[in-house]
């Protein structure tokens, strides 16, 4: 496949996974370190939504999905399937490290490795997974995160997990 | 008359002696291999009386049990293993009874140890208030 062409859908595969992963298991409902409670108040004084917010600042201060996705493409980059499942561990011990209970990062990391196993047989190769993860993490955390906040706070909202505060 | 040590690393090496083990091992092998040491893991991590589900709220409990985190150690280690091309008898079957077997025991009497549950919420410095 045409490598431009599959980093898109690759980006698109990687920002589907982690962020349905992430809001599922509660991201923004709350932040579980200090840090991430100061960068969802600093994102809502900015104009944005709170529990997008969270969302940001918990993927910035601790290995969830987000992690877990490009974990996996390296990890099966360098090593095939297994490589993505060894890259599940290593992510479970980054978590229990950062005081994270892990469930987001070793699910989004199980499940970006199945999709790149399924991918891989339509040309997708995981260099085009690594890639496109990211752009989608430069997507949620580079262009502009009040107005990106917004948008995760609406995701929330529809998974019923926005902040309750 | 009696090598030990010569014994020991010939039965440890008993499919890949020649270096040829993963050869034989296909994409089914490999499958199946990983579901024997999911279910083992979590077979044995019920029989050390680990609760099957975390305690509530789910998504947010550092309590250990059979679902989680046990298969994923056991796959993990298990992935060690096929990557560095060490499959022992039977297609990694038995590798992957005893990962699934130890990371159980690992589960129950040596994670709490090694990844120790962090502190109450309100103990931490808190510089925003």
């Amino acid at each position: 496949m045409n490598e431009v062409i599959g980093i898109i859908i690759a980006a698109i595969l990687c920002w589907l996974n982690f962020v349905i992963v992430d809001t599922y298991f509660g991201l923004p409902e709350q932040p579980g370190v200090k840090g991430a409670r100061i960068i969802g108040k600093d994102v809502e004084k900015r104009g944005g939504d709170i529990a997008g917010g969270f969302f940001q600042g918990n993927i910035l201060c601790s290995p969830d999905a987000s992690a877990g996705t490009l974990m996996a493409s390296i990890g099966s980059m360098l090593l095939g399937i297994p490589g993505g499942i060894l890259a599940a561990f290593l992510v479970f011990i980054g978590n229990r490290l950062c005081a994270d209970p892990g469930y987001a990062g070793t699910t989004g990391c199980l499940t970006a490795t199945a999709i790149i196993f399924l991918a891989s047989f339509i040309g997708l190769t995981p260099e085009m997974f690594i890639a496109g993860m990211v752009i989608a993490i430069f997507t949620i955390m580079g262009i502009d995160q009040a107005r990106v906040s917004v948008v995760l706070g609406k995701i929330a909202r529809k998974f019923n997990r926005h902040a309750r505060e | 008359m009696f090598d030990f040590v010569f014994d020991t690393i010939y039965f440890a090496s008993y499919s890949n002696f020649y270096g040829l083990s993963n050869i034989s091992l296909s994409l089914g092998d490999v499958l199946l291999a990983y579901i024997v040491a999911i279910l083992c893991s979590i077979v044995v991590a019920l029989l050390l009386k680990l609760p099957l589900f975390p305690s509530k709220p789910y998504r947010y409990s550092f309590d250990v049990s059979a679902i989680y985190p046990t298969p994923i150690i056991a796959i993990g280690i298990l992935s060690i293993f096929l990557v560095l091309n060490y499959t022992f008898m039977f297609n990694g079957l038995v590798l992957a009874v005893i990962i699934g077997v130890l990371s159980a025991l690992f589960v129950k009497y040596l994670f709490d140890f090694i990844f120790p549950t962090p502190l109450d919420d309100n103990m931490g410095e808190d510089i925003n208030e």
